[in-house]
Formats: structure tokens, C-alpha cells, sequence
């Protein structure tokens, strides 16, 4: 500790701690503008001067260490005088134009001019120098006439973005901000995430969306709706409407960072396609059948009471004729924990049957799968934070990290350049992470299994192995062992493309770089080996003891923003709450007491499996909540088929999409905004929803909508609930729901609202009221008591590229959108930046096909055709081709396969053998 | 403006080189940028994208050094670039006459270019020749104890 005065004021402040921060720890405010807590100290603006007892000049406060007996004055009539003239000099270049004034942004300067006497009118430039509003990019506001050099941009686009679009040009008067090589932000690789924006202190960088809009009413903390890394932000909003989000330094997982969905796709919300009311078919309301498979005929707009007594009695209906099984229920991974809890028990209570699924069978059932077979559990083991401040190397394979889950892709981005963490990336594509890498495996699509059995055979044959762990926690090494001799380096080249020494260079990083924490995304579980390829997986972070470490772990990244909640309250076919089987005699009791009904011992069918059934006539009806199969299912020419054919379909949803075309009675929910509820992140951590703005027009909370129809299908009396503690349907608010969810849910027995509002951080299994919550799973022991090695084998996948179809097709989103982009292409700005769906292909390619001026290229596969326009990039090896499928023009799941993995019955999106061709248009 | 702008290859050849005599350092982005200049005229935006490509440099810290330097130009320049000392030393001994001489000869302002696309003036500061001020550097080619009724007859030896 080092001993220091401050004004006179005796302070013991930890060596390395700067004058200015061991003033803020003694309650003294010193002026500053260049400075922010978040980025490193620069003295340019000279603002934070100080007098230091025997120093010949003052000294910036931001850069100053802290030296035993040093004695500081912050306000000497000197300092005042100094800090007053800096002010006047700051603002003989500045001009404020005064368009934002309504706004009450906050502006340092001001703040600052004031406090020092100086009136801003009279010290100001006497005329404008720039543009105003001098960028292009929709999102960031640029006037370059308020800027004051404090460089703070420069530093959040560098150490919290990563991204090193802002630098200084110029010098003396001349010199100014610009981006890149002065050229447009967006073409200086800016990703828009608009940290450049929070972190100004003048407004010379705001938010376009927002300028001129005024002051918030009111400030709502709440939780983003978009990925899985659940950053918390603030809502303001004017007038019942949001008019822009801001970042804070209290989000839990993100602190100031957002990405380019979070800070500026919130106008969805307001969209004026919002579904505003009921709406039912009219053949429905004159007591009709439907006459025609492919034409359901008029919309009605109706009243709740009519739309939600009819659903109910088709589904009591078909129900009574074909039995529950008959009807398939499709949870939602946008929705909150707390609905997600009610479909789940709406499906099991009120219906009677387990075929509830959602969009994780789409994307992570292979992880569940796997890891629940290794470990006994499957999600992520360790936290966000944990491993960008204690992993020694980064794994990272099939996921774009910092497009799909951007604000955890800027904090792996600074653990390499702050820590100088190793970071592996294995992707067939050069991915924006490649910059970042120590190494690029670039291996041939489908070949992981090969990829990861051969370099974990390098790490046994180098004894970087951890034979302790494998001895004391795991069981089946022998056989596991065995396995890898078929895996020698030659033929892993082979198989791969990866060269041999690429292989050895792998397995010394992360034989000798420990903990080294995995992660993952849909390049390995969307495959027929997908639950293979997360058992390699496993086997490997058992191999390098890397499991119940801080740093390490098996880190599967989750796509929506509540998949991880969608799946622990049920939402799938074969598990109750908190993933207590519905084959477990036990298990299944206890729901009976709880819901007071016979429960169905037979798992569900998956969604990969309803829609299909539908088709033959085995699934009579489907509710689905929230999801638009037509654009994010395999191969959906087939599920449009399957949905024509289906007799009774209802859509709970935001916006008419794609898929209720197929909907014979359309009820409107209600956005993130509009709700109370809890989501959970990827990393299990359960983060409170608070509602912003009144639902639309009539539009309610979904779990309102739920818990109306659960009523009114018991009504029916078709099935009644005895009075059993659960069984009832009348909650006042979600965190009643939580509270139900509590009590029947082991990991999530200690959740609750008030713990959340108390600002807790609960990482699920929370045992108890009283008990923490567990940031690193497996410490000590594995949930399944010792971890499974698996061999594992690798298998060609179920389409291969032939005379015909030479070519991979990939699929997957870019950072401007999301998923079937229901709600990114109903944002305004990101459809500007990002309009259309653009088809990834290599130069070589390109080349070869002869690429022409506009661009235009058609892909084909087995199933379907789209056209579209190429990206001539190197993003993508030769002989690949990566499309989106954001957008139903051309949507690359006209083109994927629905094959399944065999356990987990997830499709194969990632691989179609597809042909390129010119289109003529 | 019949100023010359420079085709990919040449752009691309002169990168190489320079890369190639100071290695794909970082520390090596003045020289690098120099030799560019030296070799072009003037450092292209296509110039820049590949030095920030191949140094792995952000095209935003190059472009703040070629900036920052008045030796160095992001724009095309004439054939011939005055670069005229606008330092105190030069100053006191008569360097405004020189400037006020240079600009009238040329019909330029400082960072202008002649519409023949044979001058470009541009000011610079001290050059480390103060005692034989006032100094111009023409080129490469250093001129001392100039005064403004030389001006012509220098300007003369340039084609």
C-alpha cells in the first residue's frame, strides 16, 4: 500500500493506482474530459491537472502513479485558473449547432464550461468548421464541429470494440477525428456497435436514431432480446415509445459494450406490421371445414374472447378424436423463462401429451445430448468473464463469435490483445476471428471428428495429457485411447486438409496453454454427427483436465437470447423443468402431484419430426409460439407442404411472418419491451425482463395469452386438473410463475424476482433460496458423477458433393441480422446496411463460373434453387459457398437437407451439395 | 487537374519494394510510407489498404502518420513538389520574401498543385539546414541562402 495526501486527507490506496483514482476513493471529484474508467489514461485534455507538493509544473491526474508521501492539491486558485483557460481553448474549436439541446445528452464540456464560469455561447467558435451529420452510417451521428480530440472514441473502438476504425489525422488546428483511411465508417470495417457513441463526452458521436427525439420520460434496465450472451441495457422512453437504448456500466455480462442489434434494432417494436389483433380465418368463424389445402382463405379480426374459444375447442376437439399425442406444441427460445414454463405445462397439464419442442432441436440438441452423456449436463460450464480473465488459450470452433455472439467476440478479441491469450480457431471459413488467431485450422467441412481425434492422439503421444484428472475423474479412457490410434497425423491431414505441422502446432498450444476453454456454436452441432462431434468434444477438454477449472470448461454458445431458458423449463419432448425425464417414474410423480393430472410417460416428438408428421396426418394441430418455421426449418419446401397439410394451426406472434400464411388463427404477443419475465443466458445466468412500453393495440403478454387458453381448454373438461398446489392457471404476474417454477425445478429452487432486483447474479443450479448459484459447472465431480469418454469416429456427411452438385453450400447469419429476420429486416437501419441476402463465394469460384458485373448467381441442391447476389470473398474456401437465411427471397433453407443426427434428430444445415451458376436476370 | 493517379501495379510494385528493403514491421511504417511516397509522388488509399493489410497496421493509425507528416501526401501531387521551410529561423532571415517570390512565380497557394501537373508547394517545418537559411527543398535537391530574385532561375533546372 502506498501512503498519500490528498487535499490533506490521508489515504492508503493500493501501489500502481493513479492520483485520480485515489481521489474518487476519497470522495474528490476532479475535472475531467479525455478520461474514462474503461480505457486506458491518455493526459491529452490536461483537465485533471494537480498540484503535487514539490513538482515544478502541474501534473495530469489520469496518468500520475501514486508514490509513498506524495502530497496533492486539486483546487488551488492556480488549478482553477488552468483549468479555466484549457476550457476557453477547447471551445474556441468548438461549435454546437444547437439541434441536440432537447435531447439532454449528456456533455461533458458543458458540464465542465459551467462549474469553471464560462459561458458556452460566448467561448464558442463563431462558426461551424465541418459537416454536420458528415458519415453515411445510419447508426452514428457524426459532427465533427463538437469534437474536442479527447480521443475516447479512438480508445473504445480499439480496447473495448476491437475493431481500430477511429484514429487522429492531421495536426495542430487541422487536426480531427476520422475513420479508416477518411473514408465512410462502414468502410473501415465499422461494425456499428456504437461504442464510440456512449463513450463521447460531447456529442460529437450520437446516435442517429435518436438525435433531435428529446429526453426519456423514463429509464427501463432490461435485458436484450437478441443472442444468447444477454447484455443488459437501458430502454429510454418518450411518449410510450422507445427512442434509443443506452449502455451501462451495471450490465452485468457487458458493461458498456453492445453490438449493433442491441444498441440499434430495437425499432421492431414499433413496426407498423405489429399484429394488433386476433385474427381468425373465416371459414372458422361460419363453423365451416376448410375447403382448400393450399388456400385457408380471409383474415376476420375478432375479439380475444372468439379467437382464443375457438382454439380451444378445436384443440379439446381433436384432442377427444385423435388423442393428445394428435397435437404438437412449439415453445419459443425468444420468450421468457416463465412462458416457456407455461407451454411446457400446457403441452403436458392441459393437453396430455410431450410433444413440445422448440428451435434448440435446430441448433444445440446435440450439445444437450452429448454433453448429458459425458457429463450429465449440458450447458455451458463456465462464465463469460471467468475465461476472458483466466483462460490461458481459446478454442474456438464452428462459431463466427464476434458476428453472432458480438459482445463476447469483443471480449475474447481484448483477452488476446490485453493477455495475450492464445487463441485456435478450427473453421472451414476465415472467419473475422481468424485476425486474431495464433492459428487457423481451416479444415474441410464435416471433418471435425477426424480433426479433433487426431490432434488430441498428437497430445497423448507428447504426454501433455492430464493422467491425474483422467484417472480420478473420468472412466472409459481405455477404449477411448484405443480409438485414436486410428487417427495418426498423415491421415487426419488427409481427411481434413489441415497440414501435419498445423496439427502439431494445435495440440502444443493447448497441451501446453492451460486451462484452454472450448467453445462452440452450429459448425459442430448441425451435423448427422452432431452429438459425435460434441463427444469429441467433451473427450478432449477430459484429456487436457481443462473441466471444473476457472478458464477452461466446454463453452457450447447458445443462439437465442432464452434457448438455454427455453430448455430448462421443459420446452423439449422427453424432459420435464430442469431436465427431469419424463420416463423417470419419480420424476413424473412428482409432476402429477404438482399439476394434479395423469402425465404421459412417452417423450415427445421433436420439431424436426411434428412438422413432417403433419404431412401424414399424425399431427392434426400445432401452437406455436414465436418461432417461423418457414424460414429457419430444413428443406422448407417440404415444411410448407407439411403446413398445407396440416388441419389446425395456431401462431402466437409479433408480426405476420412467413409462416402464417399457413396459420388458421393468428394471436398477437407482445415484444422483450412489452413484458415482465426472465431470460437465461447462454452462460446460465438468469437476468430479469422488465417491461418498457404498453403492449400494441390489443396485443398481450404471451404468458396472459397461455394461461387464457389453459383455462379455457380445461374448462372444456376434457381433462381436469385435480386441486393440486400447481394446477391452477390464475397468476398475477411472472414472478409468480417463477415462484411455481421454483418449486418444481431443482436448479432453479432458489430463483426469484426479488433476488434479481437485489442486483444477485444467479447462474443456474441454484439450489435454494440461500444458495448462490454455480458460475463453473463440474468442480470436483461431474453431474453425472464421472465424465464418459467416448470414442468417437468420423462419418462422411449425408450429402457429398457429386457431378452434379460439386460444391458445399454453408449456412448460417450475419451480424446485421437475426435468424428468419422477423425482426431485423422490420429495423430500419440494419436493413440499410445489410438489404439483401448475399451469397459468400470464393474468388477462385467466382473466376471459374465467370462472375460478371451483376453478380448474380444461382445456387441449387436437390430440394430447391435461389438467386441472389455474390460476395466475391476469401471468407470462403474454394469450393464452398455460404448463404443466410435471413431473408424468404432467397433463403438458403430452401436449399438444406433434412437429415438428422440420430440422437439428437437435428438437421444437417450446414452441409448441401449444391450447384453455382450465373442467373440470367 | 491533369495530375497523374496510379494504376493498381505500379501502386502494388511500389509497396512490394518497400516492404521488401524494411520488412513487414511496424516500426517500419515511416520508412515504408516514405519510400511509397518517393516512388509515387504521393501515398494512394490503395497503397494504404495493402500496407495495412500486410503490416497488419489499422488503416486508421496508417492514415493519421501519412497525415501527420508533411513530407509525406495522401493526395496526388505534381511532378515536382517545393517544399519551403516556414520555421522561425528561415523566417528572420527573409524566408517570407522567398515564399511571397514562389507563390507568384507559380500562381500558387501552399498545397495547391499547377494545373500542368509539373509544381506542387507545399510549407514543411524546420529542416535541420538553419545557417543556410531561408532553405526550399525541391525534390530531393536541398537549396540554401535562397533569396526571392533566385527563385526563377531555380525553378528553370526543373523539366
Amino acid at each position: 500500500m502506498v501512503q498519500i495526501k490528498i487535499n490533506g486527507i490521508e489515504l492508503d490506496v493500493p501501489k500502481g493506482t493513479t492520483v485520480l483514482e485515489a481521489a474518487e476513493k476519497a470522495g474528490i471529484t476532479i475535472p475531467t474530459l479525455c478520461y474514462h474508467k474503461d480505457l486506458s489514461p491518455y493526459g491529452g485534455c490536461r483537465l485533471c491537472i494537480v498540484e503535487v507538493k514539490g513538482g515544478r509544473v502541474p501534473m495530469t491526474s489520469c496518468t500520475l502513479p501514486v508514490e509513498n508521501g506524495m502530497e496533492v492539491q486539486t483546487e488551488t486558485e492556480t488549478l482553477h485558473k488552468s483549468r479555466r483557460t484549457i476550457l476557453e481553448l477547447l471551445l474556441s474549436t468548438y461549435y454546437d449547432s444547437g439541434y441536440a439541446q432537447k435531447d439532454e445528452h449528456p456533455n461533458e464540456l458543458e458540464h465542465w464550461a459551467k462549474a469553471y464560469g464560462l459561458d458556452m455561447k460566448a467561448f464558442m467558435a463563431e462558426k461551424p468548421r465541418y459537416e454536420i451529420n458528415s458519415d453515411p452510417n445510419p447508426f452514428v451521428w457524426v459532427d465533427l464541429n463538437k469534437c474536442i480530440l479527447c480521443g475516447r472514441c479512438v480508445r473504445a473502438c480499439a480496447e473495448v470494440q476491437g475493431r481500430f476504425v477511429w484514429g487522429l489525422s492531421e495536426r495542430g488546428y487541422e487536426a480531427r477525428i476520422v475513420a479508416g483511411l477518411d473514408e465512410p465508417m462502414l468502410e473501415a470495417r465499422c461494425e456499428s456497435c456504437g461504442a464510440c457513441v456512449a463513450y463521447c463526452p460531447t456529442g460529437a458521436l450520437d446516435n442517429k436514431m435518436s438525435v433531435g427525439l428529446g429526453a426519456p420520460d423514463k429509464v427501463v434496465r432490461t435485458t436484450c432480446s437478441y443472442c444468447g450472451v444477454g447484455c443488459q441495457f437501458d430502454l429510454n422512453v418518450k411518449d410510450g415509445k422507445i427512442i434509443r437504448v443506452t449502455s451501462t456500466p451495471e450490465g452485468p455480462v457487458n458493461g458498456m459494450r453492445l453490438c449493433v442489434k442491441g444498441r440499434y434494432g430495437y425499432d421492431y417494436v414499433h413496426h407498423p406490421d405489429r399484429l394488433t389483433q386476433p385474427m381468425v380465418r373465416e371459414y372458422l368463424l361460419k363453423g365451416e371445414t376448410r375447403k382448400d389445402k393450399k388456400n385457408r382463405g380471409e383474415w376476420v379480426a375478432v375479439e380475444w374472447e372468439t379467437a382464443l374459444n375457438i382454439v380451444a375447442n378445436k384443440l379439446n376437439q381433436i384432442r377427444s378424436e385423435s388423442g393428445a399425442d394428435s397435437i404438437g406444441v412449439l415453445t419459443s427460445a425468444k420468450c421468457t423463462n416463465e412462458e416457456n414454463y407455461l407451454m411446457n405445462k400446457f403441452a403436458r397439464q392441459v393437453l396430455g401429451t410431450n410433444n413440445i419442442d422448440h428451435c434448440a432441436r435446430l441448433c444445440h440438441a446435440s450439445t444437450v445430448a452429448g454433453l448429458a452423456i459425458a457429463y450429465g449436463s449440458g450447458a455451458m460450464s463456465n462464465t463469460m468473464q471467468d475465461i476472458v480473465e483466466n483462460a490461458k488459450a481459446i478454442f474456438v470452433t464452428g462459431s463466427n463469435t464476434t458476428e453472432q455472439h458480438p459482445v463476447f467476440g469483443t471480449m475474447i478479441r481484448q483477452a488476446v490483445l490485453k493477455r495475450g491469450v492464445k487463441l485456435i480457431i478450427a473453421d472451414p471459413r476465415r472467419i473475422d476471428l481468424v485476425d486474431f488467431a495464433t492459428l487457423h485450422l481451416q479444415q474441410k467441412p464435416g471433418t471435425d471428428i477426424a480433426l479433433l481425434n487426431g490432434i488430441m492422439n498428437i497430445i497423448l503421444e507428447k504426454g501433455w495429457a492430464d493422467e491425474q484428472f483422467i484417472a480420478e475423474r473420468t472412466e472409459g479412457f481405455d477404449e477411448f485411447k484405443a480409438n485414436l490410434q486410428n487417427y495418426p497425423p498423415e491421415k487426419v491431414a488427409e481427411i481434413t486438409g489441415v497440414p501435419i505441422e498445423k496439427l502439431y502446432q494445435a495440440a502444443e498450444i493447448m497441451g501446453t496453454c492451460k486451462p484452454m476453454a472450448a467453445f462452440w456454436a452450429m459448425g459442430i452441432t448441425q451435423h448427422i454427427v452432431g452429438v459425435q462431434n460434441v463427444l469429441t468434444l467433451a473427450n478432449l477438454q477430459m484429456l487436457l483436465g481443462n473441466m471444473g477449472v476457472p478458464g477452461g470448461g466446454v463453452n457450447p454458445l447458445r443462439g437465442q437470447n432464452n434457448v438455454q431458458g427455453a430448455c430448462d423449463m421443459g420446452g423439449l419432448p422427453n424432459v420435464y423443468p430442469g431436465y427431469q425425464p419424463v420416463t423417470s417414474d419419480a420424476a413424473r410423480e412428482k409432476f402429477e402431484t404438482a399439476w394434479g393430472v395423469p402425465l404421459s410417460p412417452k417423450p415427445g416428438m421433436t420439431v424436426t419430426e411434428m412438422i413432417p408428421a403433419a404431412a401424414e396426418g399424425k399431427i392434426r394441430a400445432l401452437y406455436i409460439l414465436g418461432e417461423n418455421p418457414v424460414m429457419t426449418d430444413p428443406d422448407v419446401n417440404h415444411v410448407r407442404h407439411c403446413l398445407e397439410e396440416l388441419e389446425f394451426l395456431v401462431l402466437q406472434e409479433i408480426f405476420p411472418s412467413e409462416t402464417s400464411v399457413y396459420a388458421d388463427v393468428l394471436l398477437p404477443g407482445v415484444s422483450f419491451a412489452e413484458k415482465e419475465g426472465t431470460f437465461t443466458n447462454t452462460e446460465r445466468r438468469i437476468q430479469h425482463v422488465r417491461k418498457a412500453v404498453e403492449p400494441v393495440g390489443q396485443a398481450r403478454p404471451d404468458w396472459e395469452i397461455i394461461s387464457d387458453l389453459a383455462r379455457r381448454v380445461i374448462t372444456l373438461g376434457g381433462r381436469k386438473p385435480s386441486s393440486a398446489p400447481q394446477a391452477g392457471w390464475q397468476y398475477a404476474s411472472p414472478a409468480e410463475i417463477m415462484d411455481e417454477v421454483a418449486s418444481v425445478t431443482p436448479s432453479y429452487a432458489g430463483v426469484s424476482f426479488e433476488r434479481l432486483d437485489r442486483g444477485e447474479n444467479l447462474h443456474w443450479p441454484v439450489k435454494g433460496y440461500d444458495h448462490p448459484g454455480t458460475p463453473i459447472l463440474h468442480i470436483g465431480q461431474f453431474t453425472r458423477g464421472k465424465g464418459l469418454f467416448s470414442p468417437t469416429t468420423d462419418v462422411p456427411p449425408a450429402e457429398k458433393p457429386d457431378t452434379e452438385f460439386p460444391m458445399l453450400m454453408n449456412t448460417g447469419r450475419v451480424i446485421y441480422h437475426w435468424h428468419g429476420g422477423e425482426m431485423t429486416r422490420r429495423a430500419k437501419g440494419l436493413l440499410e446496411v445489410y438489404p439483401k441476402p448475399l451469397i459468400e463465394l470464393n474468388p477462385e469460384d467466382a473466376l471459374r463460373i465467370g462472375i460478371n458485373g451483376n453478380r448474380r448467381v444461382r445456387v441449387t441442391s436437390r430440394r430447391g434453387s435461389i438467386v441472389s447476389e455474390a460476395w466475391v470473398t476469401d471468407r470462403v474456401p474454394e469450393g464452398m459457398v455460404y448463404a443466410n437465411f435471413h431473408f424468404p427471397e432467397a433463403n438458403a433453407n430452401e436449399l438444406t437437407i433434412a437429415a438428422l443426427d440420430p440422437i439428437a434428430k437435428i438437421p444437417e444445415f450446414k452441409i448441401t451439395a449444391v450447384k453455382v451458376e450465373l442467373a440470367d436476370e | 487537374m491533369s495530375v497523374e493517379t496510379k494504376s493498381s501495379n505500379k501502386v502494388l510494385e511500389a509497396v512490394t519494394a518497400a516492404i521488401e528493403k524494411y520488412g513487414a514491421k511496424q516500426e517500419e511504417l515511416i520508412p515504408i510510407l516514405n519510400e511509397v511516397n518517393r516512388q509515387l509522388g504521393y501515398i494512394p488509399t490503395e497503397a494504404m489498404e495493402e500496407i495495412s493489410r500486410r503490416l497488419k497496421e489499422p488503416k486508421s493509425s496508417l492514415f493519421g502518420v501519412a497525415s501527420f507528416y508533411h513530407m509525406l501526401s495522401t493526395k496526388p501531387r505534381g511532378r515536382h513538389v517545393i517544399q519551403f521551410c516556414e520555421s522561425a529561423p528561415c523566417h528572420v532571415v527573409g524566408g517570407r520574401e522567398v515564399f511571397e517570390a514562389l507563390k507568384e512565380e507559380l500562381g500558387l497557394e501552399p498545397n495547391e498543385t499547377t494545373p500542368d501537373g509539373k509544381w506542387t508547394l507545399i510549407t514543411t517545418s524546420c529542416l535541420g539546414v538553419c545557417s543556410v537559411g531561408p532553405v526550399i527543398v525541391i525534390d530531393d535537391d536541398i537549396y540554401g541562402n535562397v533569396d526571392a530574385r533566385k527563385v526563377p532561375e531555380i525553378l528553370a533546372r526543373y523539366e
